[in-house]
Protein backbone atom coordinates (compact mmCIF):
# COMPACT_ATOMS: atom_id res chain seq x y z
CA UNK A 1 0.00 0.00 0.00
CA UNK A 2 1.49 2.87 -1.07
CA UNK A 3 1.92 6.56 1.13
CA UNK A 4 -0.40 9.36 0.31
CA UNK A 5 2.49 11.79 0.70
CA UNK A 6 5.84 10.33 0.58
CA UNK A 7 9.63 12.14 0.65
CA UNK A 8 12.82 10.41 -0.18
CA UNK A 9 16.11 11.49 0.37
CA UNK A 10 14.39 14.75 -0.73
CA UNK A 11 16.91 17.39 -1.37
CA UNK A 12 16.34 20.92 -2.87
CA UNK A 13 19.02 23.28 -3.46
CA UNK A 14 18.42 27.24 -4.58
CA UNK A 15 22.18 27.49 -6.12
CA UNK A 16 24.27 27.49 -3.24
CA UNK A 17 21.55 27.52 -0.66
CA UNK A 18 20.17 24.45 0.93
CA UNK A 19 16.41 24.60 1.18
CA UNK A 20 15.58 20.72 1.95
CA UNK A 21 18.57 18.17 2.74
CA UNK A 22 18.40 13.93 2.27
CA UNK A 23 14.51 14.35 3.94
CA UNK A 24 12.64 11.23 4.34
CA UNK A 25 9.30 11.24 5.48
CA UNK A 26 5.75 9.25 5.16
CA UNK A 27 2.29 10.63 5.74
CA UNK A 28 -0.85 8.95 5.88
CA UNK A 29 -3.59 9.15 8.03
CA UNK A 30 -4.86 11.43 9.99
CA UNK A 31 -3.60 15.34 10.29
CA UNK A 32 0.12 16.39 10.26
CA UNK A 33 1.49 19.43 11.49
CA UNK A 34 5.02 20.78 9.47
CA UNK A 35 6.41 22.93 12.06
CA UNK A 36 9.53 25.46 11.35
CA UNK A 37 10.89 28.98 11.69
CA UNK A 38 10.45 31.02 8.54
CA UNK A 39 13.27 29.39 6.35
CA UNK A 40 13.25 25.83 7.42
CA UNK A 41 12.21 24.27 4.18
CA UNK A 42 8.29 24.49 4.96
CA UNK A 43 7.10 25.98 1.82
CA UNK A 44 10.01 24.22 -0.34
CA UNK A 45 8.39 21.12 0.77
CA UNK A 46 5.04 21.69 0.18
CA UNK A 47 5.95 23.16 -3.43
CA UNK A 48 7.75 20.09 -4.01
CA UNK A 49 4.80 17.81 -3.39
CA UNK A 50 2.63 20.17 -5.52
CA UNK A 51 4.74 19.62 -8.55
CA UNK A 52 5.43 23.12 -8.32
CA UNK A 53 9.25 22.91 -8.78
CA UNK A 54 11.40 19.55 -8.85
CA UNK A 55 13.84 18.17 -6.74
CA UNK A 56 17.50 18.48 -7.02
CA UNK A 57 17.80 15.10 -5.83
CA UNK A 58 15.60 12.22 -4.30
CA UNK A 59 11.94 12.52 -4.58
CA UNK A 60 8.55 14.17 -3.52
CA UNK A 61 5.80 10.79 -4.47
CA UNK A 62 1.77 11.44 -4.16
CA UNK A 63 0.60 8.37 -3.73
CA UNK A 64 3.94 6.37 -5.87
CA UNK A 65 3.27 9.49 -8.52
CA UNK A 66 5.79 12.48 -8.60
CA UNK A 67 3.58 15.57 -9.63
CA UNK A 68 6.75 17.07 -10.96
CA UNK A 69 6.33 14.59 -13.76
CA UNK A 70 2.71 14.35 -14.05
CA UNK A 71 -0.23 17.16 -13.28
CA UNK A 72 -2.81 14.46 -13.17
CA UNK A 73 -1.77 13.55 -10.18
CA UNK A 74 -2.18 16.78 -8.51
CA UNK A 75 -6.02 15.76 -8.94
CA UNK A 76 -5.31 13.55 -5.46
CA UNK A 77 -4.21 16.65 -3.89
CA UNK A 78 -5.60 20.04 -2.45
CA UNK A 79 -3.94 23.32 -1.16
CA UNK A 80 -4.71 26.19 0.48
CA UNK A 81 -2.29 28.85 0.30
CA UNK A 82 -1.50 31.30 3.18
CA UNK A 83 -1.98 34.68 0.92
CA UNK A 84 -4.91 35.45 -0.57
CA UNK A 85 -6.19 33.82 -3.72
CA UNK A 86 -9.64 34.81 -4.26
CA UNK A 87 -11.07 37.06 -6.69
CA UNK A 88 -13.38 39.46 -5.60
CA UNK A 89 -16.25 39.98 -8.01
CA UNK A 90 -18.00 36.15 -8.33
CA UNK A 91 -20.06 34.41 -5.97
CA UNK A 92 -18.23 31.57 -3.50
CA UNK A 93 -21.07 28.99 -5.16
CA UNK A 94 -19.22 30.46 -8.81
CA UNK A 95 -16.13 30.23 -7.98
CA UNK A 96 -15.87 27.08 -6.15
CA UNK A 97 -18.29 25.27 -9.43
CA UNK A 98 -15.75 26.89 -11.38
CA UNK A 99 -12.39 25.12 -9.23
CA UNK A 100 -14.26 21.75 -8.85
CA UNK A 101 -14.37 21.61 -13.10
CA UNK A 102 -10.74 22.90 -13.33
CA UNK A 103 -9.94 19.71 -10.87
CA UNK A 104 -11.99 17.70 -13.39
CA UNK A 105 -15.26 16.72 -11.94
CA UNK A 106 -18.22 17.12 -14.40
CA UNK A 107 -19.87 20.50 -14.54
CA UNK A 108 -23.51 18.84 -12.64
CA UNK A 109 -21.66 17.36 -10.33
CA UNK A 110 -19.23 20.19 -9.79
CA UNK A 111 -22.24 22.67 -8.79
CA UNK A 112 -23.46 19.85 -6.18
CA UNK A 113 -20.05 19.73 -4.75
CA UNK A 114 -19.61 23.25 -4.30
CA UNK A 115 -22.99 23.61 -2.81
CA UNK A 116 -22.24 20.61 -0.09
CA UNK A 117 -18.36 21.50 0.50
CA UNK A 118 -19.69 25.31 0.88
CA UNK A 119 -22.30 23.69 3.67
CA UNK A 120 -19.17 22.05 5.58
CA UNK A 121 -17.71 25.30 5.90
CA UNK A 122 -20.41 27.00 6.78
CA UNK A 123 -20.80 29.07 4.27
CA UNK A 124 -24.28 28.29 2.82
CA UNK A 125 -26.53 31.44 3.63
CA UNK A 126 -23.93 33.11 1.79
CA UNK A 127 -22.89 31.05 -0.55
CA UNK A 128 -24.35 33.82 -3.54
CA UNK A 129 -22.48 36.60 -2.14
CA UNK A 130 -19.90 38.24 -3.60
CA UNK A 131 -16.53 37.02 -2.37
CA UNK A 132 -15.20 40.47 -1.94
CA UNK A 133 -18.17 41.49 0.30
CA UNK A 134 -16.71 38.32 2.77
CA UNK A 135 -14.97 38.83 5.88
CA UNK A 136 -11.56 37.44 6.61
CA UNK A 137 -12.68 34.42 8.40
CA UNK A 138 -15.55 33.97 5.58
CA UNK A 139 -12.39 33.68 2.95
CA UNK A 140 -10.23 31.72 4.78
CA UNK A 141 -13.47 29.07 4.81
CA UNK A 142 -13.84 29.99 0.98
CA UNK A 143 -9.93 29.19 0.80
CA UNK A 144 -10.31 25.78 2.52
CA UNK A 145 -13.13 24.49 0.73
CA UNK A 146 -11.43 25.34 -2.79
CA UNK A 147 -8.93 22.96 -1.30
CA UNK A 148 -11.60 19.78 -0.60
CA UNK A 149 -14.01 20.61 -3.73
CA UNK A 150 -12.43 18.42 -5.68
CA UNK A 151 -12.32 15.45 -2.79
CA UNK A 152 -8.79 15.00 -2.62
CA UNK A 153 -6.69 12.22 -0.40
CA UNK A 154 -4.52 14.98 1.28
CA UNK A 155 -5.21 18.74 1.56
CA UNK A 156 -1.69 20.79 1.94
CA UNK A 157 -3.01 23.81 3.89
CA UNK A 158 -0.29 26.69 4.54
CA UNK A 159 -0.74 28.42 7.69
CA UNK A 160 -4.53 28.13 7.42
CA UNK A 161 -5.13 30.86 10.81
CA UNK A 162 -3.11 33.30 9.16
CA UNK A 163 -4.48 36.85 9.70
CA UNK A 164 -7.70 35.63 12.07
CA UNK A 165 -8.69 36.61 15.63
CA UNK A 166 -8.77 34.72 18.24
CA UNK A 167 -12.15 33.30 17.74
CA UNK A 168 -11.83 33.06 13.83
CA UNK A 169 -8.59 30.74 14.84
CA UNK A 170 -10.86 28.42 16.62
CA UNK A 171 -13.44 27.95 14.63
CA UNK A 172 -10.67 27.64 11.85
CA UNK A 173 -9.11 24.74 13.42
CA UNK A 174 -12.64 23.49 14.32
CA UNK A 175 -13.12 23.42 11.32
CA UNK A 176 -9.93 22.26 10.20
CA UNK A 177 -10.14 18.90 13.07
CA UNK A 178 -13.43 18.31 11.14
CA UNK A 179 -12.72 17.87 8.15
CA UNK A 180 -9.90 15.33 8.97
CA UNK A 181 -12.31 13.28 10.91
CA UNK A 182 -15.79 13.25 9.24
CA UNK A 183 -14.14 13.28 5.39
CA UNK A 184 -11.68 11.23 6.18
CA UNK A 185 -9.40 13.05 4.69
CA UNK A 186 -5.56 13.16 5.70
CA UNK A 187 -3.99 17.42 6.44
CA UNK A 188 -0.39 18.09 6.01
CA UNK A 189 -0.72 21.58 8.10
CA UNK A 190 2.29 23.87 7.88
CA UNK A 191 1.87 26.72 10.41
CA UNK A 192 4.30 28.29 12.90
CA UNK A 193 1.60 28.64 15.72
CA UNK A 194 2.38 25.85 17.99
CA UNK A 195 -0.80 26.14 19.73
CA UNK A 196 -3.04 25.59 16.36
CA UNK A 197 -0.40 22.24 15.95
CA UNK A 198 -0.68 20.90 19.42
CA UNK A 199 -4.42 21.52 19.52
CA UNK A 200 -5.38 19.17 16.38
CA UNK A 201 -2.13 17.52 15.13
CA UNK A 202 -1.98 13.74 15.40
CA UNK A 203 1.95 13.82 14.63
CA UNK A 204 4.09 16.73 14.10
CA UNK A 205 7.41 16.85 11.85
CA UNK A 206 10.03 19.65 12.78
CA UNK A 207 12.09 21.38 9.91
CA UNK A 208 15.20 23.18 10.78
CA UNK A 209 17.45 24.55 8.46
CA UNK A 210 16.38 22.10 5.65
CA UNK A 211 16.72 19.22 7.47
CA UNK A 212 14.01 17.25 9.90
CA UNK A 213 15.18 17.78 13.73
CA UNK A 214 11.74 15.88 15.51
CA UNK A 215 9.20 13.93 14.00
CA UNK A 216 6.59 11.69 15.96
CA UNK A 217 2.75 11.81 17.54
CA UNK A 218 2.25 15.00 19.29
CA UNK A 219 1.48 12.89 22.67
CA UNK A 220 5.30 11.81 22.91
CA UNK A 221 6.11 15.98 22.64
CA UNK A 222 3.23 16.44 25.57
CA UNK A 223 4.39 13.86 28.16
CA UNK A 224 3.69 14.53 31.60
CA UNK A 225 6.38 16.41 33.38
CA UNK A 226 7.60 15.95 37.04
CA UNK A 227 5.73 19.16 37.85
CA UNK A 228 2.31 18.57 39.95
CA UNK A 229 -0.63 21.56 39.61
CA UNK A 230 -2.83 21.13 42.49
CA UNK A 231 -5.81 23.50 41.85
CA UNK A 232 -7.34 24.68 44.93
CA UNK A 233 -10.42 26.96 45.88
CA UNK A 234 -9.14 28.07 49.10
CA UNK A 235 -6.85 27.91 52.17
CA UNK A 236 -3.83 27.75 49.86
CA UNK A 237 -1.76 29.31 52.56
CA UNK A 238 -2.61 26.55 54.94
CA UNK A 239 -1.75 24.01 52.31
CA UNK A 240 1.78 25.54 50.97
CA UNK A 241 2.11 25.60 55.69
CA UNK A 242 0.67 21.24 55.46
CA UNK A 243 3.34 20.69 52.53
CA UNK A 244 5.94 22.62 54.35
CA UNK A 245 5.69 20.26 57.56
CA UNK A 246 6.28 17.26 55.26
CA UNK A 247 9.13 18.82 53.27
CA UNK A 248 7.74 18.81 50.42
CA UNK A 249 9.01 21.91 48.47
CA UNK A 250 5.98 24.36 46.48
CA UNK A 251 5.45 28.00 45.23
CA UNK A 252 2.11 29.73 44.51
CA UNK A 253 1.31 30.08 40.94
CA UNK A 254 -1.48 32.27 40.81
CA UNK A 255 -4.40 30.02 42.29
CA UNK A 256 -2.75 26.56 41.67
CA UNK A 257 0.19 24.99 43.95
CA UNK A 258 2.62 24.09 42.05
CA UNK A 259 5.02 21.42 43.66
CA UNK A 260 7.87 19.66 42.00
CA UNK A 261 7.58 15.90 42.94
CA UNK A 262 10.74 13.30 43.20
CA UNK A 263 8.93 10.38 43.61
CA UNK A 264 5.51 8.64 42.98
CA UNK A 265 5.23 8.13 46.82
CA UNK A 266 4.83 12.16 47.57
CA UNK A 267 1.61 11.74 46.44
CA UNK A 268 0.64 10.52 49.59
CA UNK A 269 2.11 12.90 51.41
CA UNK A 270 0.34 15.36 49.25
CA UNK A 271 -2.79 14.14 49.71
CA UNK A 272 -2.35 14.18 53.49
CA UNK A 273 -1.48 17.68 52.98
CA UNK A 274 -4.29 18.78 51.58
CA UNK A 275 -6.57 17.22 53.68
CA UNK A 276 -5.28 18.94 57.01
CA UNK A 277 -5.12 22.21 55.55
CA UNK A 278 -8.95 21.99 54.80
CA UNK A 279 -8.57 23.43 51.14
CA UNK A 280 -11.51 22.36 48.54
CA UNK A 281 -9.80 20.52 46.15
CA UNK A 282 -10.60 21.36 42.24
CA UNK A 283 -7.29 19.77 40.64
CA UNK A 284 -4.75 17.53 40.79
CA UNK A 285 -3.00 16.52 37.51
CA UNK A 286 0.53 16.39 36.51
CA UNK A 287 1.80 19.40 34.10
CA UNK A 288 2.06 18.56 30.43
CA UNK A 289 5.23 19.56 28.28
CA UNK A 290 3.80 22.29 25.93
CA UNK A 291 5.19 21.96 21.74
CA UNK A 292 6.29 26.22 22.67
CA UNK A 293 8.48 24.28 26.06
CA UNK A 294 9.84 21.34 23.60
CA UNK A 295 10.86 24.21 20.93
CA UNK A 296 13.00 26.30 23.03
CA UNK A 297 15.06 23.57 23.82
CA UNK A 298 18.00 22.45 21.33
CA UNK A 299 17.71 19.98 18.51
CA UNK A 300 17.28 17.17 19.10
CA UNK A 301 17.33 17.88 22.79
CA UNK B 1 -9.71 17.81 -20.64
CA UNK B 2 -12.29 18.86 -18.71
CA UNK B 3 -9.39 21.00 -16.57
CA UNK B 4 -8.74 23.01 -20.18
CA UNK B 5 -12.69 23.03 -20.82
CA UNK B 6 -13.49 24.95 -17.82
CA UNK B 7 -10.72 27.31 -18.24
CA UNK B 8 -12.19 28.03 -21.79
CA UNK B 9 -15.61 28.41 -20.64
CA UNK B 10 -14.61 30.51 -17.48
CA UNK B 11 -12.64 32.86 -19.93
CA UNK B 12 -15.76 33.35 -22.20
CA UNK B 13 -17.70 34.28 -19.28
CA UNK B 14 -15.19 36.40 -18.05
CA UNK B 15 -14.81 38.45 -21.23
CA UNK B 16 -18.50 38.89 -21.54
CA UNK B 17 -18.94 39.44 -17.78
CA UNK B 18 -21.53 36.85 -17.60
CA UNK B 19 -22.95 36.03 -13.82
CA UNK B 20 -20.68 38.93 -13.00
CA UNK B 21 -22.32 42.67 -11.42
CA UNK B 22 -23.19 45.13 -13.72
CA UNK B 23 -19.71 47.11 -13.54
CA UNK B 24 -17.98 44.21 -15.47
CA UNK B 25 -21.16 43.88 -17.56
CA UNK B 26 -21.07 47.19 -19.05
CA UNK B 27 -17.11 47.75 -21.31
CA UNK B 28 -18.76 44.53 -22.82
CA UNK B 29 -21.89 45.50 -23.45
CA UNK B 30 -21.37 48.81 -24.79
CA UNK B 31 -17.87 47.72 -27.09
CA UNK B 32 -20.30 44.73 -28.04
CA UNK B 33 -22.86 47.48 -29.50
CA UNK B 34 -19.98 49.65 -30.93
CA UNK B 35 -18.36 46.90 -32.81
CA UNK B 36 -22.12 45.78 -34.47
CA UNK B 37 -23.19 49.13 -34.89
CA UNK B 38 -21.74 49.29 -38.53
CA UNK B 39 -23.46 46.28 -40.11
CA UNK B 40 -27.05 46.75 -38.95
CA UNK B 41 -26.57 50.26 -40.12
CA UNK B 42 -24.96 49.66 -43.63
CA UNK B 43 -27.61 46.36 -43.98
CA UNK B 44 -30.22 48.76 -42.64
CA UNK B 45 -29.04 51.89 -45.06
CA UNK B 46 -29.07 48.62 -47.95
CA UNK B 47 -32.63 47.29 -46.97
CA UNK B 48 -34.08 50.63 -47.11
CA UNK B 49 -32.48 51.92 -50.04
CA UNK B 50 -33.02 48.74 -51.74
CA UNK B 51 -29.55 47.97 -53.60
CA UNK B 52 -26.24 48.03 -52.77
CA UNK B 53 -24.18 50.50 -54.68
CA UNK B 54 -21.88 52.83 -53.00
CA UNK B 55 -22.18 50.58 -50.08
CA UNK B 56 -19.25 49.26 -47.51
CA UNK B 57 -19.24 45.38 -48.05
CA UNK B 58 -17.65 42.63 -46.50
CA UNK B 59 -13.84 43.34 -47.73
CA UNK B 60 -14.06 46.89 -46.18
CA UNK B 61 -16.12 45.53 -43.39
CA UNK B 62 -13.13 44.31 -40.79
CA UNK B 63 -11.34 47.68 -41.77
CA UNK B 64 -14.12 49.54 -40.53
CA UNK B 65 -14.43 47.68 -37.40
CA UNK B 66 -10.30 46.94 -36.88
CA UNK B 67 -10.30 50.08 -34.35
CA UNK B 68 -13.40 49.34 -32.09
CA UNK B 69 -12.08 45.33 -32.30
CA UNK B 70 -8.50 46.82 -31.23
CA UNK B 71 -10.24 48.76 -28.54
CA UNK B 72 -12.68 45.99 -27.31
CA UNK B 73 -9.44 43.58 -27.22
CA UNK B 74 -7.70 46.35 -25.29
CA UNK B 75 -10.06 46.77 -22.18
CA UNK B 76 -11.39 43.11 -22.24
CA UNK B 77 -8.34 40.99 -22.75
CA UNK B 78 -6.55 42.13 -19.39
CA UNK B 79 -9.62 41.07 -17.31
CA UNK B 80 -8.58 37.33 -18.23
CA UNK B 81 -5.02 37.71 -16.95
CA UNK B 82 -4.41 40.47 -14.79
CA UNK B 83 -7.02 39.79 -12.65
CA UNK B 84 -5.78 36.40 -11.82
CA UNK B 85 -2.30 37.02 -11.33
CA UNK B 86 -3.44 40.10 -9.17
CA UNK B 87 -5.93 38.63 -7.20
CA UNK B 88 -3.53 35.23 -6.60
CA UNK B 89 -6.09 32.86 -8.08
CA UNK B 90 -3.09 31.96 -10.59
CA UNK B 91 -1.68 30.02 -7.37
CA UNK B 92 -4.77 27.72 -6.97
CA UNK B 93 -4.94 26.58 -11.03
CA UNK B 94 -1.20 26.26 -11.14
CA UNK B 95 -1.65 23.14 -8.28
CA UNK B 96 -4.15 21.70 -10.33
CA UNK B 97 -4.53 19.16 -12.91
CA UNK B 98 -3.36 22.16 -15.65
CA UNK B 99 -0.02 23.50 -16.47
CA UNK B 100 0.73 26.88 -16.83
CA UNK B 101 0.66 26.31 -20.85
CA UNK B 102 -2.56 24.23 -20.02
CA UNK B 103 -4.02 27.21 -18.47
CA UNK B 104 -2.68 30.46 -21.59
CA UNK B 105 -3.93 28.05 -24.18
CA UNK B 106 -7.56 28.36 -22.47
CA UNK B 107 -7.37 31.74 -22.10
CA UNK B 108 -6.04 32.71 -25.67
CA UNK B 109 -8.70 29.99 -27.03
CA UNK B 110 -11.36 32.15 -24.53
CA UNK B 111 -10.75 35.14 -25.61
CA UNK B 112 -10.14 34.40 -29.53
CA UNK B 113 -13.64 32.91 -29.75
CA UNK B 114 -15.02 36.22 -28.23
CA UNK B 115 -13.38 38.16 -30.73
CA UNK B 116 -14.32 35.61 -33.33
CA UNK B 117 -17.49 35.63 -32.84
CA UNK B 118 -17.94 39.41 -32.57
CA UNK B 119 -15.90 40.11 -35.96
CA UNK B 120 -18.10 37.02 -37.64
CA UNK B 121 -21.61 38.18 -36.04
CA UNK B 122 -20.98 41.57 -37.87
CA UNK B 123 -20.25 39.92 -41.29
CA UNK B 124 -23.21 37.43 -40.80
CA UNK B 125 -25.27 40.71 -40.14
CA UNK B 126 -24.11 42.19 -43.44
CA UNK B 127 -24.77 39.28 -45.30
CA UNK B 128 -27.95 38.60 -44.36
CA UNK B 129 -28.69 42.65 -44.83
CA UNK B 130 -27.27 42.57 -48.22
CA UNK B 131 -29.36 38.84 -48.95
CA UNK B 132 -32.77 40.85 -47.79
CA UNK B 133 -32.19 44.44 -49.82
CA UNK B 134 -30.61 42.16 -53.07
CA UNK B 135 -33.56 42.21 -55.85
CA UNK B 136 -33.49 38.37 -56.39
CA UNK B 137 -31.65 36.86 -53.23
CA UNK B 138 -31.66 33.78 -54.63
CA UNK B 139 -29.06 35.20 -57.20
CA UNK B 140 -27.71 37.12 -54.74
CA UNK B 141 -26.54 33.60 -52.82
CA UNK B 142 -25.38 31.99 -55.82
CA UNK B 143 -22.97 35.30 -57.19
CA UNK B 144 -21.64 35.99 -54.00
CA UNK B 145 -21.86 32.75 -52.09
CA UNK B 146 -18.06 32.74 -52.00
CA UNK B 147 -18.20 36.18 -49.69
CA UNK B 148 -18.50 33.68 -47.15
CA UNK B 149 -15.36 31.73 -46.56
CA UNK B 150 -13.38 34.54 -47.13
CA UNK B 151 -14.80 36.30 -44.44
CA UNK B 152 -14.75 33.54 -42.18
CA UNK B 153 -11.07 33.20 -43.25
CA UNK B 154 -10.30 37.29 -42.95
CA UNK B 155 -12.30 36.91 -39.58
CA UNK B 156 -10.09 34.72 -38.15
CA UNK B 157 -6.50 36.33 -39.40
CA UNK B 158 -8.65 39.90 -37.61
CA UNK B 159 -9.17 37.85 -34.51
CA UNK B 160 -6.45 36.01 -33.74
CA UNK B 161 -4.08 39.20 -34.02
CA UNK B 162 -6.43 41.51 -32.30
CA UNK B 163 -6.35 38.86 -29.32
CA UNK B 164 -2.63 37.53 -29.26
CA UNK B 165 -1.39 41.01 -28.64
CA UNK B 166 -3.39 42.15 -25.95
CA UNK B 167 -3.29 39.09 -23.86
CA UNK B 168 0.87 39.42 -24.77
CA UNK B 169 0.76 42.68 -23.12
CA UNK B 170 -1.43 41.90 -20.10
CA UNK B 171 0.82 38.78 -19.42
CA UNK B 172 3.24 41.72 -18.09
CA UNK B 173 1.29 43.41 -15.38
CA UNK B 174 -1.39 42.69 -12.81
CA UNK B 175 -3.04 46.52 -13.70
CA UNK B 176 -5.95 46.05 -16.25
CA UNK B 177 -5.48 49.79 -16.78
CA UNK B 178 -1.74 49.71 -17.50
CA UNK B 179 -2.61 46.82 -20.35
CA UNK B 180 -5.15 48.14 -21.77
CA UNK B 181 -3.23 51.90 -21.98
CA UNK B 182 -0.37 50.78 -23.32
CA UNK B 183 -1.79 48.49 -26.54
CA UNK B 184 -4.54 51.42 -27.32
CA UNK B 185 -1.34 53.67 -27.13
CA UNK B 186 0.40 51.55 -29.21
CA UNK B 187 -1.86 50.98 -31.98
CA UNK B 188 -2.64 54.63 -31.67
CA UNK B 189 0.62 55.53 -32.20
CA UNK B 190 1.27 53.31 -34.53
CA UNK B 191 -1.00 54.84 -37.25
CA UNK B 192 0.48 57.94 -37.20
CA UNK B 193 3.80 57.42 -37.48
CA UNK B 194 3.39 54.86 -39.99
CA UNK B 195 1.63 58.17 -42.19
CA UNK B 196 4.59 60.55 -41.19
CA UNK B 197 7.10 58.20 -42.61
CA UNK B 198 4.99 57.52 -45.61
CA UNK B 199 4.81 60.77 -46.81
CA UNK B 200 8.31 60.91 -47.82
CA UNK B 201 7.54 58.82 -50.93
CA UNK B 202 9.59 59.47 -53.29
CA UNK B 203 8.00 62.09 -55.73
CA UNK B 204 5.73 63.80 -52.92
CA UNK B 205 5.81 67.19 -51.46
CA UNK B 206 5.48 67.37 -47.34
CA UNK B 207 4.64 70.85 -45.97
CA UNK B 208 7.86 70.87 -43.80
CA UNK B 209 11.66 70.56 -45.15
CA UNK B 210 13.46 69.34 -45.41
CA UNK B 211 12.29 65.32 -45.88
CA UNK B 212 14.69 63.09 -46.88
CA UNK B 213 13.68 59.40 -48.21
CA UNK B 214 15.65 57.10 -46.51
CA UNK B 215 15.30 55.44 -49.72
CA UNK B 216 12.42 56.20 -52.50
CA UNK B 217 10.93 52.66 -52.37
CA UNK B 218 10.69 52.92 -48.37
CA UNK B 219 7.25 54.04 -48.28
CA UNK B 220 5.30 51.21 -48.89
CA UNK B 221 7.86 49.45 -46.54
CA UNK B 222 6.93 51.85 -43.84
CA UNK B 223 2.81 51.27 -44.16
CA UNK B 224 3.28 48.20 -42.44
CA UNK B 225 4.11 49.64 -39.29
CA UNK B 226 0.17 51.07 -38.95
CA UNK B 227 -0.95 47.94 -36.34
CA UNK B 228 -4.60 48.13 -36.69
CA UNK B 229 -3.86 47.47 -40.49
CA UNK B 230 -1.76 44.67 -40.46
CA UNK B 231 -4.43 41.99 -40.57
CA UNK B 232 -6.46 44.25 -43.23
CA UNK B 233 -3.35 43.60 -45.08
CA UNK B 234 -4.01 39.91 -45.32
CA UNK B 235 -7.61 40.65 -45.51
CA UNK B 236 -7.06 42.84 -48.74
CA UNK B 237 -5.12 39.40 -50.14
CA UNK B 238 -8.45 37.13 -49.39
CA UNK B 239 -10.90 39.40 -51.14
CA UNK B 240 -10.49 40.28 -54.87
CA UNK B 241 -11.78 43.91 -54.24
CA UNK B 242 -9.09 46.28 -54.32
CA UNK B 243 -8.44 48.47 -51.06
CA UNK B 244 -8.30 52.25 -51.82
CA UNK B 245 -6.45 53.36 -48.69
CA UNK B 246 -3.56 54.89 -48.51
CA UNK B 247 -1.78 52.14 -46.66
CA UNK B 248 -3.23 49.59 -48.68
CA UNK B 249 -2.56 50.96 -51.84
CA UNK B 250 1.47 51.05 -50.74
CA UNK B 251 1.79 47.84 -49.15
CA UNK B 252 -0.10 46.27 -52.41
CA UNK B 253 2.81 47.15 -54.41
CA UNK B 254 5.32 44.64 -51.89
CA UNK B 255 4.86 41.23 -53.07
CA UNK B 256 1.95 39.33 -51.27
CA UNK B 257 4.06 37.12 -48.95
CA UNK B 258 5.78 40.36 -46.84
CA UNK B 259 2.28 41.46 -45.54
CA UNK B 260 1.36 37.57 -44.70
CA UNK B 261 5.33 37.36 -43.33
CA UNK B 262 4.46 40.34 -40.78
CA UNK B 263 1.60 39.43 -40.10
CA UNK B 264 2.51 35.93 -38.61
CA UNK B 265 5.80 37.57 -37.21
CA UNK B 266 3.59 40.37 -34.96
CA UNK B 267 1.08 37.16 -34.09
CA UNK B 268 3.57 34.17 -33.59
CA UNK B 269 6.03 36.52 -31.45
CA UNK B 270 4.15 38.23 -29.11
CA UNK B 271 2.27 34.43 -28.89
CA UNK B 272 5.84 33.13 -27.97
CA UNK B 273 6.32 35.53 -25.48
CA UNK B 274 3.18 34.90 -23.74
CA UNK B 275 3.35 31.37 -23.92
CA UNK B 276 7.21 31.48 -22.30
CA UNK B 277 5.83 34.06 -19.54
CA UNK B 278 3.29 31.84 -18.24
CA UNK B 279 5.79 28.62 -18.62
CA UNK B 280 8.06 29.84 -16.31
CA UNK B 281 5.50 31.08 -14.31
CA UNK B 282 5.82 30.68 -10.47
CA UNK B 283 4.44 30.80 -7.16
Amino acid sequence: MPYILEAKALTKHYGTSIALESVDFQINDGITGLLGPNGAGKSTTIKLFLGLIRPTSGSAEVFSKRPYESVESRSLLGYMPEHNCLPSSVTAAEFLTHMAQVSGIPPAHARTRAADILRHVGLNEERYRSIGEYSTGMKQRVKLAQALVHDPLIVLLDEPTAGLDPGGREEMLALVKRTGREFGISILLSSHFMGDVESICDRIIVLEGGCITKDGDVSLFTQETKTLDIDVDDHIEELLAALSKRSIAAIMDGLSVVVETESEEQYDAIRDAIVESGARLRRLAPRRHKLNDIFRMAPNE
Amino acid sequence: MRARKAIWINGVRTSLGINRGWGPKTPPILLFIAVMAPAVVISIMAVAAGNLEGLPSHDTYYEIISTLLVIFSAIIAPELLCSDRRDGVINLYLVRPLSPTDYVIGRWLAFLSVTLALAYLGQIVLFTGFVLAAEEPANYLRDNWLNVPRFLLAGLVVAIFTTTIPLTVSAFTTRRAYAAAFVIGLFIISVPVAGILTLCEEGRQLPIEPCRPPTGESAKWFALISLPDVPIHVNDLIFPEENSSEFAQLVAKLPSIIPITWYLLLTIGPGFVLWRRYSSISI
